[in-house]
């Protein structure tokens, strides 16, 4: 056991205190312990305790000089109630913004590793936790993972305050709720969740809470972590709890009523429920034009298809169906094929795992050295120079090259990289069955899917359970003006869109029935329309 | 909790039971015995379909719930419930046989001839047990996309194969006699005993109870809508003789049906569109079987006999299908007599004791409401 959990509260002694802080605390050249006599007063004495590195040092010279001159002189010319010290440092010279008593040693020294100043005061039992946080953070940055086009550049760091702070200046919603946590028995890392009491689902909050609470483990690094501990499907290929960088994202997603798992030291937060769909559909999608999001929205869903079985259908209709193929087709397939020795399984295998080891390579090395090498290793191994070796055929080089750059279109890391680990079993029973081991596998996978659930909710959804209104926002996006309310689940606040929100500019016809006037909102409370439309239509007389 | 699936997984379900078989084995068998009329055959065959779902609606209300077993055992006891279980199980054991029948036809024949029957068995035993094991609900969901995906199968069929379509093919109609075309509708009478059979075991499942008979109206509607374009096109198209020369007519005609240069092989797209819908067949038949086994034997989970249950109607599937000559003549003999005998037979039989038992039926629903 140790000192902290056979004492847990201070002593009114600041020497056995000092003693126990040893105790606890060691000698870590970081940790600071910083002793302070207030000189005309010396039976006043206070140790400051703090991290080097972690804390603000220009607040922590603040609060001491504070402590030192402006409280000595208070002390001298004024007249103070009399009491305990602490009460009296507390009410009238202490300045900080935030600070709080404490009577626990764990707190304290929780406190101290976390980058806050503890203060002890001689002949108190209760000492002083004051917030000087402030170490080295990364600014605001482009996310690496989740680009895009059209869209705001900011992603999370790895400071969950600046995190927070992100997708509060998006929803400056009182109800937002942001609430505290820390799990990890010796990382005690901050894990903050976000949602918006009334529209998140019923008991979706709780029960995110309650498999927080239920993890016990030494340390939490990263929010990977925690993903692999709560989620519902541990088992499964299927990542069933989103991540992402995009602050934007997952403001929207708490706006659908779902909950967002902030962890300190990471700029992935966690989202759950999560949906299949989902790891599709990308941040651009909704700020460009609907039918611009939803083509390539489309695009994608045909990549996600073509990642995962194209190899495999390949393999399948060469091995064991050729009479599937055109006749003019397979006859330049089997030209290729000519000078390759491996059957075309082996082939496709050798191709995909070459690939794979590009990529990873690529991602490993440092960015000097590697990209510009890897990139032509490449070239070589899925290129001609691979062609005119006779290890693999120009066909399937193709094959190869295009389920590779589907497997980049899909935009979130994770689900890409389900997807093309999951291709592999398919690619086996597609080439050692044909069509009946593509279809049974398949089908397994579909069924794997289909049972999957997602803080309680279908892993499928909307496609399955059918939920009509949510189809406007799964396969294409259907303009804003049109996806009126938020996704079925959400409870409370469901109207999210209000009504009449077609743009109509104004009816600038001279000709018209309506005689230039617009629709009937307009004419009943449009003064400042009537007046453009005026404008205009003086400005067309000045043409004409 | 228990599992509940929505009504419109439910008309799913009834849709996915029926389709696999009935677009291309059940109209071959229909073909050879009254040609271009089959058709006709289905419709009536679906009008009949409907008299048997509706009596086992009935039946199933009178104790929402309880499924066939269960009602059978509240009426005359615990033996007379055994009994009623070791039917159905009966008739999902011989359902087996022409469900892997129409697996290992469209697959074995058309794409994969040198494989090995036991492989089909297999793999359908494989999928079987894994996806009953998670229960109906997920089947229903397959089946949801299964409906979604017959759609797809139409429409491209349709876009592939209304060029060559002759109406002429169709006529004149009732050929061999309007007495023979009813009579040959007992082919696809096999298809809904399935679809009813297992309306009676998962019914209590369905979760708006008012709307039971609405969903299964529905369901043997959007089934037909679905179904009657195949022997129409079969005849239209192929024409009946050729359609009567094929054990599984659909294919043949995916075969010659033409969307573009690239597919101008159209069956195996047509098979991925079907796959769902014969794998709804296989499971729903272990499924049922395993619920009727399970109540055979007192347990109170069906889970425990999903192997079992498994290996038997496989092996059933297995010997059927290891001749093929043996699967046919079980396909259009002795499983036309067992399925239409247990589909009418078992919901009329309880149906009636329902009456002659009608006060303490009513006993024990109260009982039950009670508890």
């Amino acid at each position: 056991m140790t000192a902290v959990e056979e004492k847990d509260h201070f002593f009114r002694d600041l020497q056995d205190n000092e003693n126990l802080m040893t105790e606890i605390l060691g000698s870590s050249v970081d940790l600071v312990k910083r002793r302070i006599t207030f000189h005309e007063h010396k039976n006043v004495q206070a140790i400051c305790y703090y991290t080097d590195g972690l804390v603000d040092v220009i607040q922590i010279e603040l609060f001491i000089s504070d402590l030192l001159y402006k409280g000595n002189w208070l002390l001298q010319h004024t007249t103070l109630p009399t009491g305990p010290p602490l009460t009296l440092l507390k009410e009238h010279m202490l300045t900080n913004a935030s600070f709080q008593v404490v009577k626990e040693v764990s707190q304290a020294v929780d406190g101290i590793l976390s980058g806050v100043a503890v203060l002890i005061l001689d002949g108190s039992d209760e000492v002083f936790v004051i917030q000087t946080k402030g170490w080295e953070k990364r600014g605001v940055d482009e996310p690496q993972t989740e680009q895009v086009v059209r869209g705001p550049r900011d992603g999370f760091t790895e400071s969950i305050r600046t995190n927070t702070a992100l997708v509060r200046r998006r929803i400056r919603d009182p109800k937002l709720r942001i609430e505290q946590m820390n799990i990890g028995k010796r990382s005690k890392t901050d894990v903050n969740i976000a949602y918006i009491e009334d529209i998140v689902k019923e008991g979706l909050v709780e029960e995110v809470k309650k498999r927080l609470r239920d993890i016990k483990i030494d340390a939490i690094l990263e929010s990977g972590y925690i993903e692999e501990l709560i989620e519902d499907a541990p088992r499964s290929p299927f990542t069933t709890v989103q991540s992402t960088e995009r602050p934007d994202k997952v403001a929207s997603s708490i706006l659908e009523g779902r909950v967002a798992i902030f962890v300190d030291n990471t700029p992935f937060v966690l989202v759950v429920p999560s949906f299949f769909w989902q790891f599709l559909q990308a941040s651009d999608d909704y700020y460009s034009r609907f039918m611009t999001g939803s083509f390539f929205r489309a695009i994608r869903y045909l990549a996600f298809v073509l990642s995962l079985t194209l190899t495999s259908i390949y393999v399948m209709l060469v091995s064991f169906h050729q009479e599937m193929i055109p006749t003019q087709l397979i006859l330049t397939i089997a030209s290729g094929r000519e000078v390759v020795p491996f059957p075309v399984l082996l082939e496709a295998l050798l191709m995909e795992i070459s690939f794979e080891l590009m990529r990873e390579a690529g991602l490993r090395m440092p960015k000097p050295v590697g990209q510009a090498a890897v990139s032509i290793v490449g070239s070589l191994v899925i290129g001609q120079a691979a062609v005119q070796a006779g290890i693999v055929s120009p066909f399937m080089v193709i094959i190869v090259a295009l389920t590779g750059i589907a497997s980049f279109a899909i935009p979130n890391y994770a689900a890409s990289f389900s997807i093309r680990l999951i291709r592999f079993p398919l690619l086996i029973a597609a080439g050692t069955l044909g069509l009946l081991g593509f279809s049974a596998m398949f089908t397994l996978l579909a069924i794997h899917a289909l049972t999957l659930r997602s803080f309680g909710e279908s892993y499928l959804a909307p496609a399955t359970p059918f939920q009509p209104n949510d189809q406007k926002d799964s396969i294409i996006r259907f303009p804003w003006w049109k996806m009126q309310m938020r996704p079925e689940g959400v409870t409370g606040d469901e109207k999210r869109v209000g009504d009449h929100q077609f743009p109509e500019p104004p009816n600038t016809d001279p000709y018209s029935k309506e005689g230039g006037k617009g629709k009937e909102e307009d004419q009943k409370d449009g003064s400042r329309k009537k007046k453009t439309r005026r404008i205009i239509k003086l400005k067309g007389e000045d043409e004409e | 909790m228990k599992v509940q699936i929505s009504n419109g997984m439910f008309m799913a379900l009834i849709i996915n039971m029926i389709y696999a078989k009935a677009i291309g084995v059940t109209q071959g068998s229909m073909a050879r015995e009254v040609g271009g009329d089959i058709w006709i055959s289905t419709l009536i065959a679906t009008i009949q379909g409907g008299v048997i779902m509706f009596l086992v609606i009935l039946v199933i209300r009178r104790m929402p719930e309880g499924d066939l077993i269960d009602q059978a055992a509240r009426l005359l006891g615990k033996w007379f419930g055994k009994f009623v279980a070791l039917i159905t199980f009966l008739f999902f054991l011989a359902a087996y046989g022409p469900v892997m029948s129409t697996f290992v036809f469209h697959l074995k024949d058309y794409f994969l001839p040198e494989a090995p029957i036991l492989l089909f068995i297999i793999a359908a035993f494989l999928l079987g047990t894994y996806a009953i094991y998670f229960g109906v609900e997920v089947i229903a969901r397959m089946a949801l996309i299964g409906v979604f995906s017959i759609i797809a199968l139409n429409i491209l069929l349709m876009f592939g194969s209304l060029s060559e379509f002759d109406i002429r093919e169709l006529r004149p109609t009732f050929q061999m006699g309007f007495l023979r075309t009813v009579w040959a509708s007992r082919h696809h009478n096999t298809d809904w005993a399935m679809a009813t059979i297992m309306a009676g075991i998962i019914l209590p499942m369905v979760a708006d109870k008012k709307t039971w008979g609405k969903m299964g109206f529905a369901g043997i509607g959007y089934g037909m809508v679905f179904i009657i374009m195949w022997p129409i096109l079969e005849a239209g198209v192929l024409s009946p003789e050729t359609a009567a020369q094929y054990i599984v007519s659909c294919m043949q005609m995916a075969r010659s049906a033409q969307i573009g240069y690239f597919v101008h092989r159209y069956e195996m797209i047509m098979i991925a569109f079907f796959a769902l819908s014969i794998l709804t067949q296989i499971m729903m038949s272990l499924l049922c079987a395993s619920v009727a086994m399970q109540k055979m034997l007192g347990l109170k989970d069906y889970r425990k006999v999903i192997i079992p249950t498994a290996i038997i109607l496989s092996s059933f599937g297995y010997w059927i299908n290891f001749d093929k000559n043996r699967a046919v003549d079980f396909l259009e003999g002795w499983w036309v007599y067992i399925s239409i005998g247990v589909a009418v037979g078992l919901p009329f039989l309880i149906l009636v004791m329902g009456f002659l038992f009608k006060k303490k039926l009513k006993k024990e629903i109260v009982a039950e409401e009670v508890k």
